[in-house]
């Protein structure tokens, strides 16, 4: 029999019983949609995310003192660990050391709170370089102006604060000028970051940033650095740099074994590469779960096409009486599982991407996040692909048994 | 050359906790091609199961079948699916045809499983509604025709692949006797003018005589195999 005619018979085959296809299906249809948006919703995460790190900038690459963690014990070491010093800093910005490297700008976290007449926040407090801090994140003082490369010469009690940390601290009235105290020492507000929110790993909005060097001397009470965020002259030039970091504070620490490095270094592209992981496996476990229903579905669907069989078994008889072989009627019983697995797989596609672009359209609007809708082609052709291995896994059981049946027997059944 | 020879044929159904039906006991007889025969005997006689055996549609227990000279157990199960379209055509006493779908297509169906180039399969399925007198019926379904229609679109549809032998089994049977006397007279025509082999299932003896042929079946054994001496024939209904 000619393969069109067991499509056509097949479509037949299911438009007779049209509720009970659609109720078959559903099974199918509520699997692939979940894929669709489970797989849809992750890339949109990992956009927004990969957002949020990229605007620091693909040429930067942050020098961190202790052993790269490897789990969260590590972290520990990474914290207390005081091997980054002024000295390598001194020795990076030699343009022979590392030809690519642009500028630096050495961290430091204070822990504790700020307070103003009265009034106290805690906010997230930084060491670091205001101006080398406002280029980076693009974030300008919407009050005043950033601290000077004199300010961290001079160790000046000096801070830019973020626009929450303003509001609690001082309301409507002016903060610039004014003294903020910061563990009993007092600062003099010199600038006021305009609301941002969170860019990269920082809420703009919360914070209050110090020149590193006071924050050293006259609060940590330490010599050391928790962080080297460096900036290369291009993105190109990353891979080369982390290299040319690598071998002068090695020189600098008297390291010959890569083994017993104290410091570590890590690029945004690092970064990136994890937080893809991560979601990837977030993902992958999701659809795994999905997989599990879509099982059930098959048999779902299998225990229909059965149904199906015995109640045409009059039919099947009469086709292997006319001379239908017993490949014709697997085919004809397995095309119709299939094609209702495929149609299936088609409607939960379009579902799955209806209900992610609903979301995403409630994220962006309620959330306030930049989140874009795609459609996951990937992960759509995948779906209708598995919906379609799924009626043939599970069809081809029902489908031999209809095969199987013999004519007589098939005829005289009532 | 017979067309149809059987040699000791038997037929043993195996029930339940050993039950066993012997149903045929070694049947003899041989048929050629053109005859026009009735296969007759009360029910249980065992005359249905015979002509399941001769369609390919059962397999026998005992003895042989020869089917143009070649032992039914030669063939292959994709030779017998291609027996039962193009040697072979079906009328059952329950019509069987497919609901809600047009007489059209309930004649063409055996050509969706034929070798027959697409593009002849329209034309010979008019011209085997023609012949059974339904032009007019074409495009209605099933349930819109009565018994006797039916079972000419059955008859119909039997033909349409040209077959070597037509097997009726009871085709009157569901049928008054006008309608029935329609199909007996296609059958008879078919016989005389196109030259097919007909095999005919009837209890009723009024019916068998319409064949050149009984073979009288009784608890599984031919009581007797003659010619009909006062052949019956059916009034012409259709033109």
């Amino acid at each position: 029999m000619r393969f069109k005619y067991h499509f056509t018979t097949a479509y037949k085959g299911l438009k007779t019983n049209k509720s009970r296809s659609a109720l078959t299906v559903l099974g199918i249809v509520i699997g692939i949609a979940s894929i669709i948006l489970v797989v849809s919703i992750g890339r949109g995460a990992e956009n927004l995310i990969l957002n949020e790190v990229s605007s620091l900038g693909a040429e930067t690459i942050v020098v961190r003192p202790g052993k790269q963690p490897s789990g969260p014990s590590d972290f520990t070491e990474t914290l207390f660990s005081e091997s980054l010093i002024q000295r390598d800093l001194d020795a990076l910005l030699k343009k022979a050391n590392a030809p690519h490297i642009v500028e630096i700008m050495p961290a430091v976290a204070i822990p504790g709170s700020v307070s103003y007449e009265g009034e106290t926040y805690r906010p997230s407090i930084l060491g670091g370089d205001g101006d080398f801090f406002a280029r980076t994140f693009n974030i300008f003082p919407e009050y005043g102006d950033v601290f000077s490369e004199d300010d961290i010469r001079n160790r000046a009690s000096v801070a830019i604060i973020g626009s929450k940390v303003k509001e609690e601290l001082f309301g409507g009235s002016d903060a610039v000028g004014n003294f903020i105290k910061i563990k009993d020492r007092k600062f003099r507000v010199v600038g006021v970051f305009p609301k941002r929110g969170q860019v990269a790993f920082f809420n703009m909005d919360s914070l209050v940033l110090i020149p590193y060097s006071t924050a050293q001397t006259y609060l940590l009470g330490i010599s050391h650095f928790q962080e080297l965020i460096v900036k290369a002259d291009s993105p190109d030039n990353v891979a080369r740099t982390v290299y040319d970091i690598e071998v002068t504070l090695r020189e600098a620490h008297d390291i010959t074994d890569p083994e017993n490095d104290d410091f570590y270094v890590e690029t945004q592209q690092g970064l990136v590469d994890q937080i893809k992981v991560i979601i990837g496996a977030l993902t992958a476990m999701l659809s795994a779960i999905v997989a599990v229903a879509l099982v059930v579905a098959g048999v779902g669907l299998m225990n229909i096409v059965l149904v199906s069989v015995t109640e045409r078994t009059k039919e099947i008889g009469l086709r292997k009486a006319l001379g239908a072989t017993e490949r014709d009627i697997l085919l004809q019983f397995l095309i119709e599982a299939v094609m209702l697995t495929f149609i299936g797989g088609v409607i939960g596609v379009l579902i799955g991407a209806l209900f992610g672009f609903l979301i995403s359209l409630a994220i962006t609007t309620f959330a306030g996040l930049s989140w874009t809708f795609t459609f996951p082609v990937s992960a759509a052709l995948l779906g209708v692909g598995v919906s379609v291995v799924v009626g043939l896994v599970f069809g081809v059981y029902p489908a031999r048994i209809a095969a199987k049946k013999s004519p007589i027997e098939a005829l005289r059944y009532e | 050359m017979s067309l149809i020879q059987v040699t000791g044929l038997e037929k043993t159904y195996y029930g339940d906790r050993d039950l066993e039906t012997k149903v045929l006991h070694g049947v003899d007889f041989s048929i050629n091609k053109g005859e026009f025969v009735a296969i007759m005997g009360p029910s249980g006689s065992g005359k249905s199961t015979l002509l399941h055996m001769l369609g390919f549609l059962d397999e026998p227990t005992g003895g042989n079948y020869f089917f143009e000279d070649k032992d039914s157990l030669a063939y292959a199960k994709e030779e017998v699916a291609y027996l039962r379209n193009k040697k072979m055509g079906f009328v059952f006493q329950s019509f069987n045809l497919l609901a809600r779908t047009s007489v059209f297509e309930n004649v063409k169906l055996p050509l969706l499983y034929s070798d027959v180039p697409e593009s002849g399969w329209a034309e010979r399925a008019h011209v085997a509604i023609h012949a059974v007198g339904l032009k007019h019926r074409e495009d209605h379904e099933p349930s819109q025709l009565s018994g006797g229609e039916k079972q000419r679109v059955a008859i119909a549809r039997a033909l349409v692949n040209n077959p070597e032998v037509i097997f009726a089994d009871e085709p009157t049977g569901n049928l008054d006797s006008k309608s029935g006397q329609a199909v007996m007279d296609i059958l008879q025509r078919l016989h005389e003018k196109e030259g097919h082999t007909v095999i005919l299932i009837t209890h009723e003896t009024y019916t068998a005589e319409h064949a050149e042929r009984i073979i009288h079946i009784l608890d599984g054994k031919i009581k007797s195999d003659d010619k009909v001496a006062n052949r019956k024939r059916a009034t012409t209904f259709i033109k």
